[in-house]
Parts: C-alpha cells; sequence; structure tokens
C-alpha cells in the first residue's frame, strides 16, 4: 500500500486520477473508480492539460451531511479537497450552504477514519478484550462473502439484516437489488429524525405518507409550531433562503412570521412574535385554529361538504381551554386564527408548520394532523404545503427500528451489516440497541468513522466518504443531484456500492446477473442516469441547437458538470380521506400529566444534526447560535428552575425520568418555561472519535422506548426530576451577556418607522486627517440583520477558507477563540417572555478606513491597502497585541499557541492562505485571496472586476443572503446602493472609525 | 565623625560579605532563575501559557512595566530632583536611590519585550537601516515608549556612573583585592583635584537637570501607552500627570521600604536618620492626593461625559468583577496614606515601612485595574471577558522580575559605595554652617 499521510503522495496520485477523468472514457473512468490504488508513483514528466499548479479544479456535487441533498461545489488544490460550497445553480440550496455542510471536510479529513478494513480477534474471551487487527480488503470481503453464503445456502437469508441511512437515487437501487441477492435480508433506511408523526398524519388525512414542500416564498403568515426550519428541519438550506426572500421589505409591508415553542429557538428567534406554549399542546393549539376558522366562516377553498366534517371533527375543541392549556391568551388564539385566514391575503398565502422533532411528544401524529387541517382550511395545500415536489424522504420508521431491535434480541438476525448509521447512540436507552446488536452473532460494518454502534462491528469495511464517492440523490420529486469524487480516497477505504457489487457477483445464483461485471457502482450510476436521461429527454436547461446532435455522453458530462438535473413533475392532486373524519382527534390532542416536577424537551442541534457531526473540531468549536456555548451540551433551564432546584449555571444535575437517568451541567437561559427543561441532540457521545467523546450530554438515556402512534421517538414532553449534585462542570460559552445595554451594536427599526421614512440616519463626521486614497477599488461589505438569522454558516465557511485553527475547549474557558467572524447575538426579553428582540450580529473586521489598529502597531504589520483593506502582515508582526486592545470590536485574533491540524486535517489547508504562527496576530481581510483571485480571473478575460465576481466565503455561504460583499467605488454595485440604504448604520459609527462593513438594521413589527 | 571615618564606615559595606547577604541573594538569584525558566517556556510554547483570557490582551506583564518604571522614578526624583533643590538630607539615600532607578528601568524594559508573542524580534521595533526597507512606525506610542526607556536607561545609568567616580576612586584606594583592577579602571584615574572636582561638579549638576525632566517625560509617554488608545478607562488627558504623580508616589514607597532594612542592615542610623524618613513621608502623602485626586475626576468625567461607554467601564471597575481589586487599590493609595497626616505615623519606622508595603501593593493594583478592567469590559458587550486569572508563569516572571532587581541591587551594594562618600563629606563641611540635616539654600 503506497498510501499514505504524506501530502506530497497524494498530489502524484491525485494527478493520474485527475488525467484519467480528462479523457472521461468509461473504460478510464473504471480505472479512477478502482478500489485498487495504483501501487507505484509515476513521476509528472507530461502534465495533464486541465490541471494547473496553483490553480483550483471545482467538482459539482452533492452534500451527504442530511438528508436535504443540497447542490454542492468542492473545490480542489493539487488533488485535495479543500473547500465545499453551495452550488448556485442547485435548485434545493441555490448557492448556500450551512454549518454542517461546510464541516463535510472534517469528516472527510477526519483523523479518527478507518485507515482500512479490520477485522475483530478475540484476546480474552472471559474479560470481553479483543482487538481489531488490519486484513487486506481481499480476505475481508471473501470473510463477508462466505457468511452471507452459508446463510443463503441454509436458507436464512432474510435473517440478515442491513441498516443503512435513508438512501435515495441509485444507491437505493443497488442496495434493494443487493438485499434480494443476499437471500431477502431485511433492509431498513434508519433516520433518527424520521418526520414519523408529519407522514403518518398526512397519510391519514390525504392519504400521502409524505414530507411536503413547504414554499416558505409564498407565505405571507407564516405559523411555525417548533419547527427548526432554519436549522435541521427538512431542508434548511433552502428554506432559510427562501424565508429571507419573502422576508424582505416590499411594497410597504413585510410577511409576518409567528413561532408556538416551548424553548426559543435560533428560528423561533427570527420570528417576528414569538409565543412560549406548554409542550405538546401545539396540536391542541392548531386545532382551536381551525375551530375558529371554521366557526367564523374564513375556511378558503374547501367544499361545504369537507368543511362541516371538519367542524364536526373539531367542534368539541374549547377555544378557551386549549389557550389555558397551552398557556396563551384567548385573545392571542383567537387573532392568530383570524391572521391565518385573513381573506385579504388570499387563498394559499399563509402556512403552518408542525416541527420535526419540536412537534413529536406523545401525541404528535394528531398534532400534526390538526397543522395539517389548519393548512387545509386556510386553502394552503397545493400552494405554500405542495405535495408534487413533495421530499422524497422515505426513512424507516423509529417502531421499525424497535421491531429490528426485538429482531436482534429474539436471535431471528445472525448478521447485521451497518453502513453509516448509529442507532447505538441515536435509540432512545430503554430500547437498549447495543444489547441487542451484541445478541447479533456477527455484525459488519461499512461505515467511515468510528461510533458507538461500529464499536460492536466484528467486521470492519470501510467504505469512501462523500467527497471521495460517486453517487447521487434525489431529495424531492424532480430533483436529481449528483455526487462525483473531487479525489482520490485518503485511505484504503472502498465505495459502498462497489462493495456490495463485488459481493453481489461473488455470492453467485441468478441474481449475481443483477451487478454489472465491470466499471463498479460507477458504471450501475451511470448506466441508470443513461436510462433517466433518456427517458427524459434532454435536459431542459440544454442549448436548444444541439438538442438534435448531442448524445448521452454530451448529457452526462453536462450533469456532472452542473451536479444533477431537474425535471417537470406531474401536478399531485390532495383529496381529504374520508377515513380521517372518524378518528377522535381532540381527545388524543389533549395532554396526559406525567406525574414528574419537569418536562423535558430534546431538540436538534443545529451544528451536530442527531449528533452525526460532533466528531467535527468546528462544529464543537463554533459556539452554538442561542447559548453561545462551545464545546459541550447541557441542561437549559430558567434562572428561577435553577433557584428553585438549588443550582446555579455549571452545577452538574442528575437528571431522572422513568426511562433513565444522566447527570448533565446546569446553563442558564430565559427562554424556556419555568417548569421545562431542554437538551441537545448530539452530544454524550463515548466512541466517536477524540473530538466527540465525552462531552456534553446525551438526553437520548432519558426517553421512553415506547414510540409515538405515528412511530416516531416521543421527543419531548418527558416527565423528570432533577437532583443538583455538589460538582461543576461548567460549559465553555463565548458570549457572557445578551444585553447589548443601550450600545447600538444590533440596531432595529420598526417597519413602520421604515415605511413612513422616520429612520434616524447616521450623521457623517468630521475629521482632521486626510481621507484614505482608494484610486481602484474600495472593498466593501454590506450585512442585512433583517436576514441574518444566527446560523453559523459564514464562521463555519470563514474556517475553511481561512486555515483558522480550533484551540479546543480548554482555551475556549478563556475566550481563545480564533474565529475571524463571530455571530453575536442580542435581546431585550421582554416581560411577558413572548416577544424577545432578539438580533444576530455578524462581527468580523470592519476595514475602518480610520482603523484604531493601524496607527498602534509600532511595526506596520498592520496597514491599510489602497483597495481599502485593512491588511495583516503576519510574518512582520512582533506580537505587541495593542492593535486588538484598540480594536473597539475586537475582531483580532492572537496566535497563543502553533495551531495544530491533527493529520490528515492539514489535508484541508487553503494553500492560498497562510497558515499562522505561534504569537502573531490574525484577522479577517475580506478573503483578499478570493479578491486577488477575482481579479486574476477578470484580467485573464480582458474586461474589468464586475460586481458578484468576488464573494468572500461567508458571503458566498450565508443560506439567507444576507452578507452581499463588492466595490464601493462602484456606485452601481449593490454594495453601494446598500449602504446608502435607509437602513444603514455602522456599528459602534459614533467612534469614527468609517468601516468598510455596513449593516442594515432588523426590520421589526408588531404582531 | 571625621572624614576617614566615613570612608572606613562606608566601604566596609564592600568587605568579604555575611551569611545574611548571601541568604539575600541566594533568594534574590532563585526567583531570578524560577522567573528565567518561566520565560522561556512560554517562548518555546506560546504565549498562551500565561492567563490572558480575550480581549484582556494586556495584564500582568505590562502591570509591572509600569510598575517598575514607576519605581524608577522614585529614584531619579531623590537623586536628582532633590539634588537640583538642595534637600541635603537626600545625601543618605542618593546612591541607593541612583542604584534603583538603572536597575528599576532595567527591569521593567524586558517586560515589554517578554509580554511579546515573538520576543525574539523585539529588536524589529528599532528604526534601524535594513536591505527590506522596512520602517517603524512613529505614530505608535510603543515606538515612543521604547526611546523614551532606552533614553532614561542611557541617562540614570550615566548618572549613576559619574556619582559614582569620586567613591570608586576611595574605593580603589581602600579595597586591596581583584576588584582593585575594576575599579582602577572603572574610576578613570580620579585623583580629586580641583579641577576634576570642578567638572564632576558641574557634570553632576548637568545631569540632576537631565533626568529631572525625564521623570515626567517617560512616564508621560507610558501613560501614553494606554490614554492614546481609544478604549475606554484608557482613553483620558489625564493620564500624563496622573501617571507621573503615581510613580513618584509609589517610588517613594518602595524608597521607604528597601531604605528601612537597608539602614538597619548596614548600621547606617547616623546617615539615615527618622527625619528623613519623616520627609519621604510627606512626599508620598502629598502624591497620594494627588492620586486620590486623579481617581476622582476620572471617575467625574466618566460621569459628565454622558458616554456609556466610559460609564460603564467605570462602573464596571467599582462594582463589577473586579471590585475587590479597585477597592483594595482605593483603600492603599488614597485612603491608608491619609494616616500621615499623623507625625507619630510618619516618624514610626514600623508604620512608615507597613504603610509603604500597602502602598507598593495598592499602586501596582492601581495598574493592574487599570489594565485588565478596561480591556475586560471595552465597547462590545458581546466581548465582555470572565474574570481574568493569571497562571504560574505570569507569577513566576513577577517574582522573577523582583529575583532580578535585588539580585542586581545587592551586587552592587556589596560591589560599590552604597552611600556617597563624597556628599557625605560635602554635607559635613557644611553641616558647621547650617545645622545638622536642615536644607540649605546656598551653592555648594
Amino acid at each position: 500500500m503506497k498510501q499514505g499521510n504524506s501530502p506530497l503522495v497524494e498530489v502524484v496520485e491525485r494527478r493520474t486520477f485527475l488525467k484519467v477523468l480528462g479523457s472521461a472514457g468509461p473504460a478510464a473512468a473504471i480505472t479512477a473508480c478502482s478500489p485498487i490504488p495504483p501501487e507505484k508513483i509515476i513521476p509528472f514528466v507530461t502534465p495533464p492539460e486541465d490541471v494547473i499548479p496553483g490553480v483550483a479544479t471545482w467538482y459539482a456535487s452533492v452534500c451527504g451531511e442530511c438528508p436535504a441533498g443540497c447542490g454542492t461545489l468542492v473545490r480542489t488544490r493539487e488533488g485535495r479537497a479543500v473547500k465545499v460550497e453551495g452550488n448556485p445553480e442547485h435548485p434545493v440550496n441555490r448557492g448556500g450552504l450551512c454549518v454542517r455542510g461546510q464541516s463535510t471536510l472534517q469528516g472527510h479529513y477526519n483523523p479518527d477514519r478507518f485507515a482500512g478494513p479490520r477485522r475483530r480477534r478475540v484476546t480474552d474471551a472471559t474479560a470481553g478484550r479483543s482487538v481489531l487487527e488490519a486484513i487486506p480488503w481481499e480476505e475481508a470481503q471473501q470473510d463477508l462473502v462466505d457468511r452471507l453464503q452459508s446463510l443463503r445456502a441454509a436458507g436464512r437469508g432474510d435473517r440478515v439484516a442491513v441498516v443503512t441511512p435513508l438512501l435515495t437515487g441509485t444507491l437505493a437501487k443497488l442496495v434493494s437489488a443487493w438485499v434480494e441477492a443476499l437471500g431477502g435480508a431485511r433492509w431498513v433506511q434508519y433516520e433518527p429524525f424520521g418526520y414519523e408523526p408529519i407522514r403518518e398524519a398526512h397519510d391519514r388525512i390525504f392519504g400521502r405518507p409524505e414530507l411536503p414542500h413547504f414554499d416558505f416564498s409564498a407565505a405571507d403568515l407564516l405559523v411555525s409550531f417548533g419547527a427548526d426550519f432554519l436549522e435541521t428541519f427538512g431542508s434548511p438550506v433552502g428554506y432559510a433562503r427562501d424565508h429571507a426572500v419573502q422576508r424582505q421589505v416590499r411594497n410597504g409591508d413585510k410577511a409576518r412570521f409567528i413561532q408556538l415553542e416551548p424553548r426559543l429557538s435560533m428560528t423561533g428567534a427570527s420570528a417576528d412574535v414569538w409565543h412560549s406554549i406548554t409542550p405538546n399542546t401545539e396540536g391542541l393549539v392548531a386545532a382551536a385554529m381551525v375551530q375558529i376558522i371554521v366557526s367564523e366562516e374564513r375556511a378558503q377553498g374547501v367544499t361545504n361538504e369537507v368543511l362541516s366534517q371538519v367542524a364536526d371533527l373539531v367542534s368539541t375543541v374549547s377555544v378557551e381551554s386549549a389557550a389555558d392549556i397551552a398557556g396563551l391568551p384567548v385573545d392571542t388564539l383567537r387573532q392568530l386564527a383570524r391572521d391565518f385566514s385573513d381573506p385579504t391575503l388570499g387563498p394559499g398565502r399563509t402556512l403552518a408548520v408542525g416541527g420535526g422533532v419540536g412537534v413529536c411528544g406523545t401525541s404528535a401524529t394528531a398534532a400534526q394532523s390538526a397543522i395539517a387541517l389548519l393548512n387545509y382550511v386556510a386553502g394552503n395545500i397545493g400552494t405554500t404545503v405542495d405535495f408534487t415536489t413533495a421530499s422524497t424522504f422515505a426513512a424507516a420508521t423509529y417502531a421499525d427500528m424497535q421491531e429490528l431491535t426485538q429482531a436482534m434480541r429474539s436471535g431471528e438476525v445472525e448478521l447485521a451489516i451497518i453502513y453509516n448509521v448509529n442507532p447505538v447512540f441515536n435509540m432512545p436507552g430503554p430500547v437498549n440497541f447495543a444489547e441487542a446488536l451484541a445478541q447479533v452473532p456477527f455484525v459488519t460494518s461499512l461505515s467511515s468513522l468510528p461510533d458507538e454502534t461500529t464499536a460492536q462491528a466484528d467486521l470492519l469495511l470501510p467504505s469512501h466518504t462523500a467527497l471521495e464517492s460517486w453517487g447521487d440523490s434525489n431529495p424531492r420529486r424532480g430533483v436529481y443531484g449528483l455526487m462525483q469524487p473531487t479525489m482520490q480516497p485518503i485511505f484504503d477505504t472502498r465505495h459502498v456500492g462497489d462493495l456490495m457489487i463485488e459481493v453481489g457477483r461473488a455470492l453467485g445464483g441468478d441474481t449475481a446477473a443483477n451487478f454489472p461485471t465491470r466499471g463498479g457502482f460507477y458504471r450501475f450510476l451511470r448506466d441508470e442516469w443513461e436510462q433517466m436521461l433518456t427517458e427524459a429527454g434532454p435536459p431542459a436547461e440544454s442549448d436548444e441547437q444541439d438538442a438534435q446532435t448531442r448524445d448521452f455522453e454530451d448529457d452526462w458530462a453536462d450533469v456532472l458538470r452542473r451536479g444533477g438535473t431537474s425535471f417537470p413533475v406531474e401536478p399531485v392532486t390532495i383529496a381529504v380521506s374520508s377515513a380521517f373524519f372518524e378518528t377522535d382527534l381532540v381527545s388524543e390532542l389533549t395532554p396526559v400529566d406525567q406525574g414528574h416536577s419537569y418536562t423535558l424537551i430534546t431538540y436538534p442541534s443545529l451544528h451536530f444534526f442527531d449528533g452525526r457531526g460532533a466528531n467535527r473540531p468546528w462544529l464543537q468549536e463554533i459556539p452554538e447560535p442561542m447559548l453561545k456555548t462551545t464545546w459541550g451540551s447541557g441542561l437549559e433551564m430558567t434562572e428561577d428552575t435553577a433557584a428553585a432546584i438549588g443550582a446555579v449555571e455549571g452545577q452538574v444535575v442528575t437528571v431522572t425520568s422513568d426511562h433513565g437517568q444522566v447527570d448533565a451541567s446546569v446553563i442558564i437561559t430565559p427562554y424556556l418555561a419555568n417548569d421545562v427543561v431542554a437538551i441537545a441532540i448530539g452530544q454524550g457521545h463515548t466512541n466517536f472519535g477524540r473530538y466527540a467523546d465525552n462531552r456534553g450530554v446525551n438526553p437520548m438515556v432519558l426517553l421512553a422506548a415506547e414510540p409515538e402512534i405515528g412511530g416516531g421517538v416521543r421527543w419531548s414532553g418527558t416527565g423528570i426530576d432533577l437532583t443538583p449534585r455538589a460538582l461543576s462542570r461548567p460549559i465553555p460559552r463565548l458570549q457572557r451577556t445578551f444585553d447589548q445595554e443601550d450600545r447600538g451594536m444590533a440596531q432595529s427599526v420598526s417597519l413602520a418607522a421604515l415605511v413612513a421614512g422616520d429612520v434616524h440616519t447616521e450623521e457623517h463626521s468630521f475629521s482632521l486627517h486626510a481621507e484614505h486614497d482608494h484610486p481602484v477599488h474600495r472593498w466593501g461589505m454590506a450585512i442585512d440583520l433583517d436576514a441574518c438569522n444566527g446560523c453559523n454558516a459564514c464562521v463555519a465557511a470563514c474556517y475553511a477558507e481561512n486555515n483558522v485553527p480550533v484551540m479546543g475547549a480548554d482555551r475556549m474557558r478563556r475566550g481563545r477563540t480564533m474565529s475571524w467572524l463571530r455571530i453575536e447575538r442580542f435581546d431585550t426579553p421582554a416581560a411577558n417572555g413572548d416577544k424577545p428582540d432578539n438580533r444576530f450580529l455578524p462581527m468580523l473586521c470592519q476595514q475602518c478606513d480610520h482603523a484604531p489598529c493601524e496607527t498602534v502597531c509600532p511595526v506596520f504589520a498592520t496597514y491599510h491597502t489602497e483597495e481599502g483593506l485593512n491588511a495583516q502582515v503576519y510574518n512582520r508582526c512582533v506580537g505587541t497585541r495593542y492593535c486588538s486592545n484598540n480594536c473597539p470590536y475586537k475582531v483580532r485574533r492572537f496566535n497563543w499557541f502553533m495551531p495544530e491540524f491533527e493529520t490528515p486535517l492539514n489535508l484541508q489547508l487553503n494553500p492560498d492562505v497562510t497558515s499562522r504562527s505561534s504569537g502573531v496576530m490574525e484577522k479577517c481581510t475580506f478573503c483578499v485571496q478570493r479578491i486577488q483571485d477575482g481579479k486574476e480571473t477578470a484580467r485573464d478575460e480582458n474586461r474589468p472586476v464586475q460586481d458578484g465576481d468576488v464573494s468572500p466565503a461567508c458571503a458566498q455561504s450565508c443560506p439567507a443572503q444576507a452578507i452581499v460583499f463588492g466595490d464601493m467605488n462602484d456606485p452601481d454595485s449593490r454594495v453601494s446602493k446598500l449602504s446608502d440604504d435607509a437602513r444603514a448604520y455602522h456599528a459602534l459609527g459614533a467612534f469614527n472609525t468609517r468601516p468598510a462593513v455596513t449593516y442594515l438594521k432588523k426590520v421589526t413589527r408588531d404582531g | 565623625m571625621s572624614f576617614a571615618k566615613i570612608n572606613d564606615d562606608i566601604l566596609r559595606t564592600l568587605h568579604a560579605p555575611g551569611p545574611l547577604w548571601y541568604a539575600g541573594i541566594l533568594l534574590a538569584l532563585s526567583a531570578f532563575a524560577v522567573g528565567a525558566f518561566a520565560f522561556l517556556h512560554q517562548a518555546q510554547t506560546g504565549l498562551g501559557v500565561a492567563g490572558y483570557e480575550h480581549p484582556i490582551l494586556w495584564s500582568i506583564y505590562i502591570t509591572n512595566f509600569v510598575f517598575w518604571v514607576g519605581i524608577a522614578h522614585s529614584g531619579t526624583l531623590i537623586s536628582a530632583v532633590l539634588f537640583l533643590f538642595r534637600a541635603r538630607w537626600r545625601t543618605a539615600v542618593s546612591r541607593s536611590a541612583e542604584a534603583m532607578t538603572v536597575f528599576a528601568v532595567a527591569t521593567a524594559g524586558l517586560f515589554p519585550i517578554l509580554h511579546l508573542g515573538r520576543p525574539w524580534f523585539f529588536y524589529w521595533l528599532i528604526p534601524y537601516p535594513n536591505e527590506r526597507q522596512l520602517w517603524v512606525n512613529f505614530r505608535s506610542p510603543l515606538v515612543w515608549d521604547l526611546f523614551a526607556i532606552t533614553t532614561y536607561l542611557t541617562v540614570s545609568a550615566l548618572f549613576l556612573y559619574l556619582g559614582l567616580m569620586p567613591d570608586i576612586a576611595a574605593a580603589r584606594d581602600k579595597v586591596k583585592d581583584w576588584r582593585r583592577r575594576i575599579y582602577r579602571l572603572l574610576a578613570l584615574g580620579w585623583l580629586g583635584t580641583s579641577r576634576q572636582w570642578r567638572h564632576y561638579t558641574a557634570l553632576y549638576g548637568f545631569f540632576a537637570a537631565l533626568a529631572t525632566p525625564l521623570v515626567i517625560s517617560v512616564h508621560s509617554i507610558v501613560s501614553w501607552d494606554f490614554a492614546m488608545a481609544i478604549l475606554p478607562g484608557w482613553h483620558s488627558t489625564i493620564f500624563a500627570p496622573y501617571f507621573v504623580a503615581g510613580a513618584i508616589f509609589s517610588g517613594t514607597a518602595m524608597v521607604i521600604t528597601l531604605l528601612i532594612p537597608m539602614r538597619r542592615i548596614f548600621r547606617l542610623e547616623t546617615y539615615i536618620t527618622v527625619h528623613h524618613f519623616e520627609n519621604l513621608s510627606k512626599l508620598m502623602l502629598t502624591t497620594s492626593l494627588i492620586v486620590g485626586y486623579a481617581y476622582l475626576v476620572e471617575f467625574f468625567v466618566a460621569w459628565y461625559s454622558g458616554s456609556p461607554f466610559e460609564q460603564g467601564t467605570f462602573y464596571d471597575r467599582m462594582f463589577g468583577q473586579y471590585w475587590v481589586y479597585s477597592w483594595v487599590m482605593v483603600t492603599c493609595n488614597t485612603v491608608l496614606p491619609l494616616l500621615l497626616f499623623v507625625k507619630a505615623v510618619r516618624t514610626s519606622l514600623t508604620a512608615l515601612f507597613i504603610l509603604s508595603i500597602f502602598v507598593n501593593i495598592g499602586m501596582w493594583l492601581e495598574r493592574y485595574v487599570i489594565i485588565v478592567t478596561s480591556l475586560s469590559h471595552d465597547f462590545d458587550p458581546a466581548n465582555w471577558s470572565g474574570i481574568y486569572q493569571p497562571t504560574w508563569v505570569e507569577a513566576a516572571i513577577t517574582v522573577g522580575s523582583f529575583g532580578m532587581f535585588f539580585t542586581l541591587f545587592l551586587l552592587f551594594i556589596k560591589n560599590f559605595p552604597s552611600v556617597s562618600i563624597t556628599e557625605m563629606k560635602e554635607t559635613m563641611g557644611q553641616a558647621a554652617e547650617v545645622g545638622p540635616g536642615g536644607a540649605s539654600q546656598e551653592p555648594v
């Protein structure tokens, strides 16, 4: 094996790969995808034409971090993937990419990845000790084939279980053919966040067990019942984009957004109005709204027949008691219902969304049914709730997983094959998947990274990561993304599809013919696409001119280049199933008292999703958006709750439910009801690599095993008791106060004042000093605080682009983050707690024209460039740190230590950016390397730099397009126009620092 | 008392040291070694081994720097300023004060270097011609600082040396061991002729006149390290006089702290009298009142400014998480020195010694409070930090700086006359005319 950690070896192999790929012939592609790496390093005598050292090569691909299926563009340099960005042409995300998507690279380059196949050898059977031994691929694969063959021969092929994440597209087809070849193996696609209640509710009402496409861009009034649609729910990047566009001020008005949830989520923080409601009363509120709408005859687009059925169904709802149980004023509830069915908006202009995990308590299916009904009576089905382009999300339910667990425990599973899922961590504690898995005689894992489930595997056949793989995705009807390898595998891994094809062929028999003889998964994928593209005709976007002459090779090259394609979809007609009206919705909706002092809410973590992101150092280090915690999770409670149980911030509290017990550190937050506590999902790993282990708390152990009626986990509403311990383990928080004390850091303006033109604008201040000369460009940035939702995507993008080092938990306690860009959060809690005036403020170097840092540096390590940048010369810096002391924004970061990038994380480093050494100051320079690249591209094309040519990593990544970058010398540039906007202001503008960053005030509206 | 007895008494300190001296220098050298080790560890590992908490990017090292510069000023004050004012009582302590100045400046000067992220590049702050055509930024107060400190070190070293010259000659004639060669070299052929004395007196007066404005300028420039920044709590026009007064205040306290034990150890009771200490304590009281006034003015201006930034910083200073430091500072610097209005306190060496220790602590805390609290609570509330906790490295380097100072001082008093023989004799000669210990307005 020549695979190694040396970047030099990488380069040569990568070039070989590119050379082969460049020829684009099928045979060549087979070689490229061959799992066997080249044995010899061939000196590069003749360079391939399409690779210029120092120039990035981009590959369109698909993000594999969550089921949303966003399109990506992967930048590679000298054979290494160095940056993942959103694909502007992809219909799902249209250019943005979330914080998890940005962290793909750290999964790919994770130092804990399996370097090759391993087999467990028991060293001491009595003590249960064993070691993992490296074995050759042939042997490892043969081992699996032998076992599968003997099971199949004995007619026990159905006693094999294959557990994968949700797979769409070609790999799903391959796996279904493969499980058939194994002799009817049981295949479960496990997604911890399975949207079971939504799918079940839509099945009950409309006969469609689907997650529809929510069109946030068409909703004039959005009522979200705990849906964290800007974080993890459904397709957050796409939703964030739609939502931001819809929320812009247009014609003197702005779309409204109301969030109802027991715990203020990051999504809720952007709402105009936030109502704290009792956990598990979302459905009751929705049903009451339906009742009001129906009884006040405000329903739209519903036949009278159905309407009377709806009226009967909700007739038993008492608006007063619903409001009382939910903890909502009756008038507010009535007004909400009336607004939701406002006839002046026209039919189908509102949207109610019920969260995936947010609405997932004991009555989640009934609650989602009520929410669906609410959309129905407001005429939203078919407009803002679109089943035509519904998500293809069809993972197994949690109940299916539980069934599998039972089967394992009762010995019905003789061989388990686990691929990139972690049920040991993700399933509720009482299910005890670990114990069930231990009953399975032989466990094979195809996962790339070690986790709690893989720790129990007997045979490891590690697969490629998404950045090394061919693949495709079909996230929603009509949208197909194509994933292509961006670099040679780092480790001795194989593509899971290649493995399945080879195993399928090696098993022999009739089914062997279902697998291609040569070309592996690449051939399988290409054949699928050939069939699909041939059936669909040429892609809609293709050039009319060559439509006649083009063949599949052209189409293939085209879809590869664009990262996929989309097809028009047959519209779906929606009818209400009459059987639904026979259910007793209302009695299902009433929450049951749990008989405990406190109620626990669990919620998906923005950074870690279901826990899969916890081994990414960026995601650990970037502070959580609401609490600003890093490297950990804890038990969130209000100050009153903490006082009631006698605990303080950081104190360890034992949390006990009927199902389990766990210790967690207290985190004080104002945005919870007093008898409600919350824990984020995703931390508390025990075997997920060096960055994830023994951090935070895993709330899954506290949850009930019994699924909700729709088959999902009962995430919310678990009754718990709290016992403080005499132990303190505070979680580092990077922001200590959220009150801006009238310092005007993050400013806002009311919609009424904005429309009336009554906006206080900044006075232009006078200066004794000569102005800087900016002869060609003056780079500037505008950040719209009204669009920013605090999602941290820009922060992660900055880490990736600028080689920002990760410092670790201990250094966070001293605030020593190296992040060049941070999201500050400010709020002013209102007396009733219902309307937090929350503002997110992305804070980065303001590139001041009168920079306080520049004058105090004794050695000119920081100076003003003639393009208006506040440059930092790392080599010249001696580290007096005076610049940081004098920076009012404190956006400069000092290298306290020599930064460490554990191999192979170092392969991710952007070669265009210096990696700074110990003792020097560093800072944002508006991605000066990207500015340079933009200028060079323009020069090569013999044209001036145009607006939009240059986009720093943060602006590029922003799902909500809140950051606009450009040349302030160009009066027509977007940034110049935004700088003159009525909402424009400068942070700490009164100090006359004259920043190049203009903020646009958040627009608030009352109700 | 004869001139010969003065020679014998004072030069006696040059004889083989006793066990107390050895104990002292061992302690001082150990402290210095601990500090040196800590610094090497810090330079090798990174500045992160110190307790800096973002955004508190300056802390104990700069506190120590200002503290030591302040100590240095007291030396100059006693040796040069009082010389110019013909305060004769200074004679007994002027040599120690001059030496203290030089060693304190040398110690102070190390701190800006060892607090650098890359201390090995400290010379980049010096404007020297180089092939890369790099220059320094003369707008930066740190460059002014470099010039101020190096100037001060040069002048005070020359001043000390000049005053020593006739005494070295005396030692040269007295000492018989290997040091004689060195004294001979250092005495620059001093014979004590009238011509030499005339030149000597003129030059000494000239240096005293040169050193006096340096007390003002150096500490003003040091204060501008803060005042020139825009940080609330630093950015204030009062800083220069406030820091100068503070430097004299802390310096006087340090002189008292040093002299009282020295007087006993070397049995100099005849030369350094309680009257001298009373005079010193009057100076201390005066400067304490100036410092207290400066505190009041700072708070008044913050309130009067109407700026939430200024007000926030000063409110946080007194009632925020650093309130203990601030109140201890106020007590030590402005409340306790009021006891000096009582003559019994001024003339009790025990009381003065204890009080001077409190003032030393209070003035060290003053710099700490100014630096740390202002940085911890600046413009943007999102940056406000938790309480800064120094590590063992900072403690070791601080202890090491005292180790370095006392090592140098102990070596000095064992090798050079620690009381000016020349001036002693001069004072004796005039004593007959104006009475013992009295200050004379007559020219020498």
